[in-house]
């Protein structure tokens, strides 16, 4: 065996509180070999970037500090190091990427100086060279016009592009390990292959090794070689990736791995399937719609088409996925249809009436319609109380009695799985995943006939989403639920939904039942959706979307 | 450079704004009680005198008139005669303009000069001593009324120390300048502290910033971190507060030019207030609110070049 290149033994990391201390990483120890990518798996909160952050001592907190252990890098100690020769090693010999290239990337400097910034330190070249350097580094990442780019600013770009930077800023001083935080989390999945893929390329270039932190099993199965797997602080198992996967020792792996989305289809349970009644009305009924926003200011305007000519019916009782990358009009969709997007053209019916005769219609509407938002802790008013938040609601409502109103607050607590004792909780002292149960208790409490979930799975660790899902699925079932489900999660979107609707670009490119759309996709866009969603058997790899198909959807799209 | 357009249309909205600045500044004058012919002639005058003297300067007219004719004066280029010093409102004004133009520069030079340093001490210094000491000395510099700052530092450093004029202005630049420095003082140490507060929180925000770790983890050292990424990213927001507190500086340079006897603008409108200078006041009026839509003008040009995300 090669000789380790980072070896980490028995790190610990303790938060000093007033008065004690608590462990948040405990006697962790890991190698790390040259050229090798490891890849780092857990829930948010179990320390995994708070280990990558104290491999450079860059701990959040001033009040986090390294307890005990050590950390080598070739035979030299890190944890005792003064702080200059720290400035040389991070960044010179461990490069860091993280999730959001747009907040970690300077918005008001130019993207080739936030990357020669750090060759002029390093490698103390002048500013010509460092140009000249850089220059170099933005075609290796990817950029078409590296000279011209070197002078945009961040916000010019892509969110792929942003990644490619802050991979190219990472890179700058030639280190020998680059953690990567997950870096694709925030992409799209089409843009998620290329960055990995990117990774990858530069790895098999310079040799590179790569710490890769995900919460997604299927990117690790894909382009690592080793899988560490940590919870609340501890690492519970480290192996080979395809041992690791195919017998996994620790009960926790196993859980992360049955909550994966991409298993196969015979293990889901099966969907039912609602019988319409024929000559049934559609629920909901979207002609031709046409959303365009204006763009710029009072002397040059422009318009947007979000939404372009977008024909859908959904029936009752039905749920749909509607899947795309960001940008696609997904949302903008779901908005127009709750009445909170002005329409260009075109018509929605809700339940038979057109939501713009009329305010009565649209008060119609949003007394049988509820919202599922992205972000739990956002879309639930932090001074309230479950208990009040539900109450509210129901009063406003007033479709039952005040006296009633308290043990209706129960009931909807029971129907998302929450206990009652949450009535008294406010969403700070909540878990991510209890504050989604409680927003969707919430849009249960107007008793609704439709209920649209926007990313509300988005935000959460894999396995409370597997339960949200769960949920979602129960909960259908139960109440002859309408859903319309929006995700940019394909694998999700294929468990819960019997229809799924593919957007690109405004328009809807594809629609089918889920099993047909996912086996024998007919358009090339969604066949390269498809194809980019890493997949967790590590013998099923990444398949390029080829340019061809690419440029196919494009120029379909346009 | 298409983001630099709006220098070129802008001004054109800057006409309904400038009309709005003439009817305000017009009819709030004549709201003051209180009859300029009536000051100038004193209290023994015939009706007659008052009557002559009103005729002559228009002020027995109807207000609309006499608001027609302010205006197509205007167009002229005249604002008027003052009834006090006797000579055109443009002339005179002209005399006063330039030790209130420098009043107001140099103030602003110099609290910029002291809110960045301050700020940056404090937030680099984030809960301990020295952040804790600038929090107080801020507090104290925002509750002192700037004509008790300013006669203590005339106590201080023309009486005592005598090391500085006491008041007044002078005819070569470095005897203007060393009239300028108390008084540009009393004015920057609230406008400063009030700048500094602002800086130092969005300072304390950027060192925690995503876009500082980053910086760190390519391994830049504290400074390069701090003068490179987290000031300039703090200076958007400042710039924008010292245009909003354009019109208190100004505001400002009324008390502090009577505080030291600066021959300015400040101290001509308060004279021509108290004389029922009609003329004069709609002049100064009209000076300082143009004077603040230009400074807000170069404020949104400043921003502009400082954030490259911002479109006007």
């Amino acid at each position: 065996m090669i000789a380790a290149l980072l070896k980490i033994t028995d790190l610990t990391v303790v938060h000093d509180d007033d008065g004690g201390e608590r462990t948040l990483l405990d006697a962790v120890s890991l190698d790390l070999a040259p050229g090798e990518v490891l890849g780092l798996v857990g829930e948010s909160g179990s320390g995994k970037s708070l280990l990558c952050r104290s491999l450079v001592r860059l701990l959040p907190s001033s009040r986090l500090r390294i307890s005990g252990g050590s950390i080598t890098l070739s035979g030299r100690e890190l944890t005792t190091a003064p702080e200059a020769e720290m400035l040389a090693v991070r960044g010179g010999e461990i490069g860091m990427i993280f999730q959001n290239p747009s907040s970690h990337l300077d918005p008001v400097m130019r993207i080739g100086d936030q990357i020669s910034e750090g060759i002029r330190f390093h490698q103390r070249l002048n500013a010509r060279a460092a140009r000249a350097a850089a220059v170099d580094i933005l075609a290796q990442v990817g950029f078409q016009d590296p000279a011209r780019h070197y002078d945009s600013y961040p916000h010019e770009f892509s969110g792929g592009m942003r990644q490619r930077a802050m991979i190219g800023a990472a890179l700058s001083s030639n280190p020998r390990i680059l953690i990567a935080d997950e870096p694709t989390t925030a992409l799209d999945v089409t843009i998620q292959a290329q960055i990995l893929r990117l990774l990858m390329d530069i790895r098999a270039r310079r040799g590179l090794s790569v710490i890769l932190v995900t919460h997604d099993l299927g990117i690790v199965a894909q382009v690592c070689d080793r899988i560490a797997v940590m919870r609340q602080g501890r690492l519970v198992e480290v192996g080979e990736k395809r041992g690791l996967l195919a017998a996994p020792a620790h009960a926790y792996t196993r859980s992360l791995i049955a909550s994966h989305p991409s298993l196969p289809e015979k293990d889901m349970p099966a969907k039912t399937e609602k019988r319409q009644a024929p000559g049934a009305m559609p629920l909901v009924d979207i002609e031709k719609l046409h959303v365009r926003f204006a763009t710029g200011g009072l002397f040059r305007r422009g318009a947007v088409d979000a939404v372009k000519e977008v024909t859908l019916r959904v029936m009752p009782g039905e749920t749909v996925g509607i899947v795309g990358e960001s940008g696609s009009g997904k949302s903008t969709l779901a908005r127009a249809v709750l009445g909170l997007t002005p329409i260009s053209s075109g018509t929605i019916r809700f339940d038979g009436a057109d939501i713009a005769s009329g305010r009565a219609v649209l008060a119609t509407l949003r007394r049988q319609t509820a919202m599922v938002f992205q972000d739990p802790y956002n879309a639930l008013n932090p001074h309230l109380t479950v208990g009040k938040m539900l109450a509210e609601v129901l009063r406003v409502q007033g479709k039952i009695e005040s006296a009633q109103i308290p043990a209706r607050c129960g009931e909807l607590l029971d129907l998302v799985g929450l206990g009652r004792a949450f009535l008294d909780r406010k969403p700070r002292s909540m878990s991510g995943g209890q504050c989604q149960r409680a927003g969707i208790a919430r849009a249960l409490a107007v008793d609704p006939k439709l209920i649209i979930a926007d990313e509300c799975v988005a935000a959460l660790d894999v396995t409370i989403q597997a339960q949200i899902v769960e949920l979602f699925r129960e909960l259908v079932e139960r109440m002859s639920l309408t859903l319309i489900f929006i995700a940019h999660d394909l694998a999700i979107v294929r468990n819960l939904c019997q229809r799924v609707v593919v957007m690109h670009r405004g328009a809807i490119v594809e629609e089918g039942r889920s099993e047909e759309v996912f086996s024998r996709p007919k358009h090339a866009y969604t066949a390269a959706l498809i194809a980019a969603v890493p997949h967790i058997d590590p013998d099923k790899p990444l398949l390029a979307p080829s340019k061809m198909a690419t440029a196919q959807a494009d120029g379909v799209a346009n | 450079m298409h983001r630099y357009k709006f220098v070129l249309y802008r001004p054109l909205q800057f006409l309904p704004v400038l009309f709005g600045i003439s009817v305000i500044t017009f009819i709030l004058v004549r709201l003051i009680p209180g009859d300029p012919a009536r000051v100038l002639l004193g209290t023994r005058a015939t009706p007659e005198a008052i009557a002559r003297i009103r005729a002559q300067y228009g002020l027995d007219e109807p207000l609309l008139a006499q608001y027609f004719y302010f205006l197509r004066n205007l167009a002229d280029g005249e604002m008027g005669r003052s009834i006090l010093y006797k000579i055109d409102v443009l002339k005179l004004i002209a005399t006063r303009i330039e030790p209130t133009l420098m009043l107001v520069l140099c103030s602003m030079v110099l609290s910029v000069l002291i809110a960045v340093p301050v700020a940056a001490i404090a937030a680099r210094n984030h809960g301990r001593l020295a952040d804790q000491v600038i929090r107080i000395v801020s507090t104290f510099g925002i509750g002192f009324p700037p004509f008790w700052l300013g006669l203590m530092l005339i106590i201080l450093f023309s009486v005592e120390l005598a090391i500085l004029p006491v008041s007044g202005y002078g005819n070569t630049l470095s005897e203007k300048l060393a009239h300028l420095v108390l008084p540009s003082l009393t004015v920057s140490l609230s406008l400063s502290t009030v700048l500094a507060r602002s800086l130092r929180a969005a300072m304390v925000e950027g060192l925690r910033s995503d876009v500082a770790t980053a910086a760190r983890a390519r391994g830049m050292p504290e400074s390069i971190v701090f003068w490179r990424h987290v000031l300039p990213n703090s200076l958007v927001p400042a710039v924008n507060l010292l245009a909003v507190n354009i019109g208190w500086l100004i505001g400002g340079t009324v008390v502090v030019e009577t505080v030291f006897a600066l021959p300015g603008m400040g101290q001509l409108l308060v004279r021509a207030i108290f004389s029922r200078d009609y003329m004069v006041v709609q002049g100064v009026a009209m000076v300082f609110a143009c004077a603040t839509v230009l400074i807000n003008f170069l404020a949104d040009i400043v921003t502009v070049a400082l954030d490259p995300r911002v479109k006007l």
